[in-house]
């Protein structure tokens, strides 16, 4: 693979991050050279050390200005009662009335029946303890309910469900924390132990994600697996055997997130991988500007993936990413900055 | 939730509020208060020419506490959990890495023999404040937690046979537990856990019972951080003593608040850590008796704590180098010796002596709130509570009741177990508030938390 490092093709068509925030999640060329090519205008330039976003994005103002929702996942692409709700709490200036509102919205939550306050169901990294429980309706949209013994959360899980219930799986799994900023209360986005809200949008997304994983495989309607789950109840066993299934279908890494998820689903998909790891290690680049401030940022920013697959065979290290890369495409333009890539066939390994 | 931070306006029209609140409950207890602090040493005379409690006084060595947060003065109640430190250990820190930083011990040239007579300086201060007989019975840790494991790795893993019996109460911070688990699956000891008797402390002759002839540790607090209670260390001493066992005091939160007298106690082990006491974090110590010390095997290896060192064997140092390899916090340790230095200033009788009032104003203006359930004994003659009070309102989560009062009036308490499961579990709760006081704190702050309290639950009870 002849790179033509013309001059002119190297600076119209490379976009740097002007921090310096380089080379870590490189992946393991033995070369180290910028990798170009011409290029097709729908696609960007792919150096393999950094994925480089559409827009330099700045760092995340503090304030809770609705201008800045440039930054910001945009309010569209929510689901439409959260928009509402969203709009409704902007409008609401003074601080104290936001927890009114808050308080009124955890008032109105629709009890959650205690058979349902499962460990499964129970948000971790909570100094209050909150459950979240999802299940489809008969439109395959994810139906949510929750509770929490204090009053604050359960505001904000009331926001969640009054927003989330009754969409579709894939519109749920885009949304991001980011509306929290402008809901103008103003939370700790930092995915830290203690963050609740963050977590809990999290469980809502895995929970919803698991739903659609486990119809598609046809595993008996996931409606009725949760309800003969609670009937047998109390014995410990049946609630960790859907935990197993969800488990081996859904991941085998512990805190993979939505799009940790997707990811993997992709490549599984379009790869046939004998062998496939997705490590989000996002924590380790959490400091970036870049990181705080990108759209759909959900702190999963920075993967390793490693692939072992036949689908590498004959192609050199350059084009197997490319294919990796172009399987990701979606997720790189919403907000993946960079992968680190291991690609085998199985003969190699 | 930790995480909610909401950004509210300032409530300026608190303060009035507070006065006249203030007025109506203390105009008695601000009397009182005004003999007692006259008698302490020159006493600024204010314009209305009211001496000045130790608590104002003391404030003036802590710039963080004048500030604001969330659009109101700082009210900081949560000393239990980390201190304040005063501009003297802050000096005492900078002055260290401005002038003289140095790795300690082995070194020949003069900075490091500065910084290991600093260090060593440091160490006798400790020894003096708990009134060590020597001060090569303080050990330097990281802080008490890992004092307790040094404790329970190096004397427990080669002292406890299967069968042999850990009292511990069921109160204990969960430093005084874990470890103790971990060492007892090792070596099959077995745990027995005092409970609390109707005062809410733990039953002292339930304590009594359970000491024979198999009992080789007893691992106690010296002052609950959530009970506020105080256990009779020198008596619990005596009965274990005699029957060879031996005691454990953790007194994090008694050598910060009150003279502590380790020969008195006769304790055979004793750990505290400096952040709570105007220190800074990263340096804590433990106390053990020469003899106790001087038969226990090392608990970290490596450079400092030993002797010679070959391929495949070394021999170590002789205590407290022995347990404290690697290079030490040598500016945290010197910054807890110039807190030593200032709490000795102010006289450590003294503060209790502050500290107690102040705890009686806190508990029985606290237990005057409507709904208030405080945890641990009501103080009276006999029993004196430390300056902090757990408690829960009803129908209320501690955390929403922390995050309201740190938003909307800028006071900071702690929400959660405070590191004491069991005891909640006990309690029947999941989780309390905790407001906890030091000798920078005064009245006016008690004060200033009741009225943000009733403001509080007022606001969350309109939504019943």
């Amino acid at each position: 693979m002849a790179a033509s490092m013309s001059s002119s093709c190297y600076l119209s068509s490379l976009r740097l991050i002007p921090f310096n925030r380089t080379f870590f999640s490189s992946v393991n060329p033995p070369s180290k050279n910028l990798i170009l090519r011409p290029i097709p205008s729908f696609l960007r330039t792919i150096v393999t050390f950094l994925k480089i976003p559409t827009v330099i994005v700045s760092p995340l103002s503090a304030s809770s200005s609705p201008s800045s929702s440039v930054d910001l996942q945009p309010i569209e692409e929510l689901p439409p009662k959260l928009q509402e709700i969203v709009k409704l709490f902007q409008s609401v200036q003074e601080p104290k009335a936001k927890y009114e509102q808050l308080l009124f919205y955890g008032k109105n939550l629709k009890p959650l029946d205690s058979r349902f306050k499962t460990r499964e169901n129970k948000v971790e990294g909570c100094v209050s303890q909150v459950w979240v429980r999802a299940f489809f309706d008969e439109e395959r949209n994810v139906v949510y309910e929750a509770d929490s013994d204090s009053v604050l959360t359960k505001g904000l899980a009331a926001l969640l469900v009054n927003g989330l219930s009754g969409r579709p799986v894939t519109e749920i799994l885009r949304v991001t924390p980011d509306f929290a900023v402008l809901l103008g209360l103003q939370q700790s986005l930092t995915p830290s132990r203690n963050n609740g809200f963050l977590n809990m949008l999290k469980l809502m997304q895995k929970k919803a994600l698991s739903l659609e994983v486990k119809a598609e495989e046809g595993t008996s309607e996931s409606t009725t697996d949760e309800a003969s789950v609670v009937e047998v109840d109390l014995e410990s066993k049946p609630p960790s055997v859907v935990e197993v299934e969800e488990s081996e279908s859904v991941s085998n890494v512990v805190a993979l997130g939505s799009r940790g998820m997707r990811i993997r689903e992709k490549l599984e998909k379009e790869l046939n991988p004998v062998e496939l790891e997705v490590e989000d290690v996002s924590y380790q680049h959490a400091g970036h500007a870049a990181v705080r401030g990108s759209a759909g940022a959900d702190g999963e920013t920075h993967f390793n993936l490693r692939v072992v697959s036949d689908a590498f065979q004959g192609k050199s290290l350059v084009k197997r990413h490319r294919m990796v890369y172009d399987l990701l495409q979606e997720e790189l333009q919403s907000g993946l900055h960079a992968l680190s890539i291991v690609a085998k066939t199985p003969a190699e390994v | 939730m930790e995480g909610v931070a909401m950004k509210l306006p300032s409530f300026k029209s608190l303060a009035p509020t507070a006065i006249s609140v203030a007025s109506t409950f203390s105009i008695r207890r601000s009397l009182s208060f005004a003999r007692r602090s006259s008698s302490l040493s020159a006493a600024t005379i204010t314009a209305d020419s009211e001496p000045v409690s130790l608590g104002h006084r003391a404030r003036k060595d802590f710039r963080i506490l004048h500030q604001e947060v969330n659009g109101s003065k700082l009210v900081y109640l949560d000393s239990a959990a980390t201190s304040q430190k005063p501009a003297a250990v802050l000096e005492a820190l900078q002055n260290y890495y401005e002038f003289y930083n140095s790795n300690v011990h082995r070194g020949i040239h003069y900075l490091s023999a500065k910084a290991t007579d600093e260090f060593e300086l440091a160490r006798k201060k400790v020894a003096r404040f708990i009134n060590a007989s020597d001060s090569r019975e303080i050990v330097f840790t990281r802080n008490a937690t890992e004092a307790i494991n040094l404790v329970a790795y190096s004397w427990g893993l080669s002292n406890l046979k299967p069968g042999d019996e850990v009292i511990l109460t069921v109160a204990e911070h969960h430093s005084c537990i874990v470890p103790w688990q971990i060492v007892s699956q090792k070596t099959g000891a077995v745990l027995k856990f005092v409970t609390l008797n109707e005062d809410e402390v733990p039953d002292i002759d339930m304590l009594r019972e359970m000491i024979s002839e198999k009992t080789k540790l007893v691992a106690v607090h010296h002052v609950s951080n959530v009970l506020a209670s105080s256990l009779p260390i020198e008596e619990i001493v005596v009965w274990a003593h005699e029957v060879g066992a031996k005691v454990l005091v953790d007194a994090c939160q008694s050598v910060p608040h009150m003279v502590v007298d380790v020969q008195k106690l006769n304790a055979d082990f004793l750990v505290a850590s400096s952040h709570k006491m105007c220190g800074p974090t990263g340096i804590g110590f433990l106390y053990g008796k020469s003899d106790l010390l001087l038969a226990m095997p090392p608990f970290l290896g490596g450079g400092e704590m030993i002797s010679d060192v070959f391929l495949d064997h070394s021999t170590y140092a002789e205590p407290p180098s022995r347990f404290e390899a690697g290079t030490p916090a040598i500016g945290e340790a010197i910054a807890l010796g110039a807190a030593c230095d200032y709490l000795s200033d102010i006289g450590m009788p003294k503060i209790h002596e502050y500290e107690v009032e102040l705890a009686k104003y806190l508990y029985e203006t606290l237990a005057s709130v409507p709904d208030v359930r405080i945890y641990g004994p009501r103080p009276s003659e006999s029993v004196q509570r430390a300056a902090l009070c757990s408690f829960n309102v009803e129908g209320l989560h501690p955390t929403d009741l922390a995050t309201f009062l740190d938003q909307q009036h800028g006071v900071a308490i702690r929400s959660g177990h405070h590191c004491a499961q069991p005891l909640h579990r006990y309690l029947g709760v999941n989780a309390s508030a905790r407001a906890s006081l030091y000798f920078y704190n005064t009245k006016e702050d008690v004060d200033s938390f009741i009225v943000a309290l009733a403001d509080t639950v007022s606001f969350f009870n309109s939504f019943k």
